[in-house]
């Protein structure tokens, strides 16, 4: 009789479906990783003061990335868009909002890249990867960013910096 | 929903109780003419076919709403305590997620052996069985809607992909163990119950997706390649011959061929 009583507690244990939930240690859709390092250095991370990042859709409409706020950093995760092959970025220096007015210097990015959804598991279901093809700054009178680098092409996690951009 | 496997337990239990005391006397010819000088009493042993079917799935496909299947099953007498086995069936299946909705079609088949561990008084032909099954199964997946997980997709959007991508020609082998018991209700007819308890050994995976839900196997786990697996079956047993099984007071039970 252990034996049968040993199978129906296996039995249940099985039963009661672990796999239905979706934990956060699991690595699913990735932003893009930019880190910061000095133009002088060029191995040194270099924080950018009062950083802060809008994203800008197809339309040329500014959209606040949720969760982003003004920071001093040297690196930063930006959400690209999936629907689309790429997306801009209005990146700021020394941001700040005074009497309802940007204040700070803007430099826009544009991130090319090809989109592919992997599987995952039963409870999160896909995944979007995906591979930069290009990154480039928009030309402006007051460039803050000197130059880019990709470093890493595939955005698979948020555990290396794919792309540096040097200031 | 995790009430609904633990409620099945608790079902599968009590049924599981209530047929082990369900045993009604059989009408077996009892010989009790001495063969040997010691005492001894002679009672025969039905050989058969017996074929039947798993009401646990007619039952699944009347009240659970993404399930249909069905399953026959057939067992033939080889020796006193040990039979020849096997299962066939089909299975539909629906997996729905918050992100992921698929479902699993196809067939399966089952053999392998059953082995009798219940001492029957005087003729009857119940059964407590311990079996081993060799499965294997052919399917197709179809996925039908899956939503990209993506924890910042606050800022651009939620993407969703409905195209309906069926990855057909899918494979898998297992092996089971099984539990159960079969108790001889009317002449001939038995009511069964057992608990499957399997392992997968091969499969055949889809592209850039998994098998959530095998026909015959089940579904499958992330962690583990073992299923479990239950069926209450009705069977009927068509005997063939019968075999003489000579009892003797003061020892085991010895078995003399029936002369022809």
């Amino acid at each position: 009789m252990n034996r049968i009583s040993f199978l129906w507690i296996f039995l249940l244990f099985i039963a009661c479906e672990p796999d239905d939930v979706c934990s956060e240690n699991t690595q699913t859709t990735s932003r893009l990783v930019v880190e910061f390092f000095d133009i002088g250095n060029l191995d040194d991370t270099k924080t950018v003061g009062g950083l802060f990042a809008i994203g800008i859709d197809a339309q040329g409409n500014e959209v606040e990335i949720s969760g982003e706020s003004v920071s001093s950093r040297d690196k930063i995760e930006l959400p690209l868009n999936g629907t689309t092959n790429q997306t801009q970025f209005k990146l700021y220096k020394n941001y700040s909002l005074i009497n309802d007015v940007v204040q700070g210097n803007p430099d826009v990015i544009t991130v090319a890249y090809t989109t592919s959804p992997v599987y995952v598991s039963r409870a999160c279901g896909y995944k979007n990867v995906y591979n930069i093809q290009g990154f480039s700054i928009e030309t402006d009178s007051d460039l803050w960013m000197v130059n880019a680098d990709i470093i890493v092409n595939d955005v698979t996690n948020e555990n290396e910096t794919h792309v540096k951009i040097f200031h | 929903m995790k009430m609904k496997p633990m409620l099945k337990y608790f079902i599968n239990s009590f049924c599981f109780l209530w047929i082990s005391s369900v045993s009604f006397a059989q009408n077996e010819t009892i010989d009790t003419s001495n063969k040997t000088s010691t005492e001894s009493i002679i009672f025969q042993d039905k050989y058969g076919l017996r074929f039947g079917v798993d009401l646990s799935k007619f039952g699944r496909t009347a009240f659970e709403t993404d399930y249909s299947g069905f399953e026959v099953n057939a067992d033939y007498r080889l020796g006193r305590r040990l039979y020849v086995a096997g299962e066939l069936g089909f299975e539909e299946k629906t997996t729905k997620t918050d992100y992921l909705d698929s479902s699993a079609k196809g067939n399966y088949f089952k053999a392998g052996i059953d082995y009798n561990l219940y001492n029957n008084w005087l003729g009857m032909e119940n059964l407590i069985i311990s079996g081993l099954r060799f499965g294997l199964s052919s399917f197709s997946q179809t996925r039908d809607r899956y939503t990209i997980y993506d924890t910042n997709s606050q800022t651009w959007t939620q993407i969703q992909n409905n195209e309906s991508v069926e990855f057909s020609n899918l494979t898998a082998a297992w092996v089971e163990l099984i539990f159960g018991l079969k108790a001889e209700l009317y002449n001939n007819l038995f009511l069964g119950f057992n608990v499957q308890l399997k392992a997968r050994i091969s499969e055949k995976l889809p592209d850039n997706f998994e098998n959530l839900y095998i026909p015959g196997f089940g579904r499958t786990y992330d962690s583990s390649k073992v299923g479990t697996g239950f069926s209450y079956t009705l069977s009927y047993l068509l005997p063939i011959y019968k075999k003489d099984r000579v009892k003797k007071d003061d020892s085991e039970d010895t078995e003399q061929p029936l002369e022809e």
